[in-house]
């Protein structure tokens, strides 16, 4: 079943159902094809406030559960996985801010998503993706200023934000110690962006490099203290891979959907394909992997609401609903066999969508060393 | 300019309605009631008057208020500022409705009214009575079939759609029309719209507090005799030649033969 909120919430899961059907699950296809970014999509989207959905009450957002969002983004996913990367991406950098910045980078960057402008969080470099700490970013003090210097990758809204969390060595000898995170604002001079990536799925989210050549930013830039950079960034990480998480489960749902819909009027032997017992069964495992994926990430969830520790449950959520993601689109094309590997049909594109899932805000494996960790502990 | 909006709650429309064999009656059971689609174009095109124009926007319907309020409430969210209710009496017929709401218009502390906005009909029953029946109850001039509006020497100018194209009419204020579709979309509710809806108030009125007499409310001069479900379109000859000119010999063969030409 899905989520279960607040019964007032219920008409915003409508509305925004209603706009990913209008608005989004059609038009994306087009989009997915050419690779460009849906702009005009993008600008309804934010216009309705699906930008600031995590903006926290104090800093001006609606005060929505974070069970209601996880429902409203779980649309989006089912709609778009692009979509929802691009929403998902603009939060992580929010939540990176609320995690280590001050309170006016706090409210700026909440008045910035609140306004509909997106955000990116930058940490991964060409030889710094898995191994965060081995960042070739540096920020050096200059009086009242950082110098940027170095080559951000991957990242996602990194041409359509309006803010950017950078990580940079300020002390090369500390290690991750020695790294830094900083609030850099859109067309700062020395900031610039790559070539949009041709990617496998996610075609309707940006992602690029963004680099820095001698990017000079005010001290009051840097978030938190010299040296917390990657604390805040492994922080940001534990909170943001629940809701990938959130987002794999809209994937894995949409090929439960798409599966159904076709098993139920596809006509073999004389009867609808899944009035076979076999296929049925497929569905019941999609359906059991799904569900236990976005029970995971509630309770991820409520673990954040409660305040205690949720650093593991997460990382399973991340883990597990990637992993099901693809094995439920895997699913779909074979139950829609022939129809399911053309791309006339929209299961191909949730398995080149899903595989992303089990990449991005850490590959799986590093979710499973992170889980693996916490269980064994230190011995 | 105080603008009021007439909606109806319909089921929802891109459902097929079947008969019930037992009653004779539409299934409607498990069919999402939503605003009427001519409706939502009526509230769009009073929004966007009112936005252009500066005035205000009231919501009017007729029935059960519990049942009615997830609509009015998504009519708050989309541009309403104020929302009623007339609980409807145990009779009403359609020509009833229309008289209630002529009496209850009068009686809504946001009016008078400018300007009357109705669908042109509604996507259940689709009698298309409500807005001009409205009109002669309360002696008001109407334009039917609108697809745009704008203020024009006190009164209004409207874009009418006609069989053949559109024309404009012109009308005083105030005045009654009914909303066909137009151009473009309704908007949809933003998160925080929706959710400001929620505090929004919606007001109340009975038959009696809109002054209306019972009899005349259930008066009924048209009455339902049948209700049928239209007989399934035979499927039709596909005419597919290699050659248009051969697609058009055969085409013309089978009208000769069925004697039409």
């Amino acid at each position: 079943m899905a989520y279960l909120i607040n019964p007032e919430d219920q008409d915003l899961l409508d509305s925004v159902r209603e706009f990913c059907e209008k608005e989004i699950k059609e038009q994306c296809k087009e989009y997915d094809v050419s690779g460009e970014w849906p702009a005009e999509i993008y600008k309804k989207a934010a216009e309705l406030g699906y930008n600031g959905l995590e903006v926290p009450e104090e800093y001006g957002g609606l005060g929505l559960e974070r069970i209601t969002v996880a429902a409203l983004m779980e649309e989006f996913a089912k709609a778009d996985a692009g979509f929802v990367t691009t929403i998902t991406a603009s939060n992580l950098a929010l939540k990176a801010v609320l995690i280590g910045g001050n309170e006016e980078q706090k409210q700026h960057c909440c008045d910035l998503l609140m306004e509909g402008n997106h955000g990116a969080f930058c940490l991964t470099e060409p030889m710094a993706g898995s191994d965060a700490g081995n960042s070739k970013t540096t920020a050096v003090r200059e009086g009242d200023e950082y110098v940027l210097n170095g080559r951000k990758c991957f990242i996602t809204n990194g041409g359509v934000a309006s803010f950017y969390v950078v990580t940079a060595m300020t002390d090369k000898s500390q290690g991750v110690k020695g790294m830094s995170a900083f609030l850099v604002e859109a067309g700062t001079p020395g900031l610039s962006t790559g070539n949009h990536e041709n990617k496998m799925g996610i075609r309707t989210s940006n992602t690029c490099d963004v680099v820095f050549e001698d990017c000079r930013i005010p001290a009051s830039a840097l978030m938190g203290a010299e040296g917390e950079g990657y604390k805040i960034a492994m922080k940001t990480l534990d909170m943001s891979r629940t809701w990938v998480g959130c987002g794999a489960v809209g994937i894995a749902q949409r090929a439960i959907d798409e599966a159904v819909a076709y098993g139920k009027q596809r006509i073999t032997f004389g009867k609808p394909i899944l009035k076979n017992q076999g296929l049925q069964f497929m569905i019941a495992d999609m359906e059991i992997r799904v569900e236990t994926a976005r029970q995971m990430v509630a309770h991820a969830l409520k673990l954040m609401d409660a305040g205690l520790p949720y650093s593991r449950e997460s990382a399973i959520a991340k883990c597990y609903a990637g992993d099901i993601a693809v094995q439920n689109a895997l699913d779909a094309i074979q139950i829609l066999g022939g129809y399911g590997y053309s791309r006339e049909y929209p299961v191909e594109k949730l398995l080149r969508d899903a595989k992303i899932f089990q990449i991005y805000e850490g590959t799986n494996q590093i979710q499973r060393m992170v889980i693996g960790k916490s269980v064994i502990g230190k011995f | 300019m105080e603008l009021l909006v007439c909606i109806k709650q319909v089921p929802d429309d891109s459902v097929t309605v079947t008969l019930d064999p037992a009653t004779g009656g539409p299934q409607l059971k498990d069919i999402t009631p939503v605003v009427n689609a001519f409706d939502t174009y009526a509230l769009e095109m009073a929004t966007r008057f009112k936005e252009a124009n500066g005035g205000s926007v009231t919501v009017v319907t007729i029935g059960d208020e519990a049942a009615l309020t997830p609509s009015l409430r998504s009519c708050l969210s989309v541009g309403a500022e104020h929302a009623y209710v007339v609980t409807e009496p145990a009779a009403v017929s359609a020509l009833g409705k229309s008289y209630l709401l002529g009496k209850a218009a009068g009686k809504l502390a946001e009016g008078p009214f400018d300007v009357i906005f109705c669908g042109c009909e509604s996507t259940d029953t689709a009698d298309g009575q409500a807005g001009v029946q409205l009109a002669e109850q309360l002696g008001l001039p109407v334009i039917t079939n609108v697809l745009e509006l704008e203020p024009k020497d006190g009164g209004i100018s409207a874009k009418q759609e006609t069989e053949e194209g559109y024309r404009v009419v012109e009308a005083p204020c105030p005045c009654v029309v009914t909303v066909t579709k137009p151009a473009y979309e309704p908007r949809y509710p933003s998160i925080k719209s929706k959710m400001a809806a929620r505090k929004m108030p919606i007001g109340t009125l009975s038959a009696a507090d809109a002054g209306a007499e019972e009899a005349r409310v259930a008066a009924a001069p048209a009455k339902r005799v049948v209700l049928a479900a239209p007989p399934q379109r035979q499927s039709g000859v596909k005419i597919q030649e290699k050659e248009a000119a051969e697609s058009v010999r055969r085409a013309m063969e089978m009208l000769a033969g069925q004697k039409l030409i």
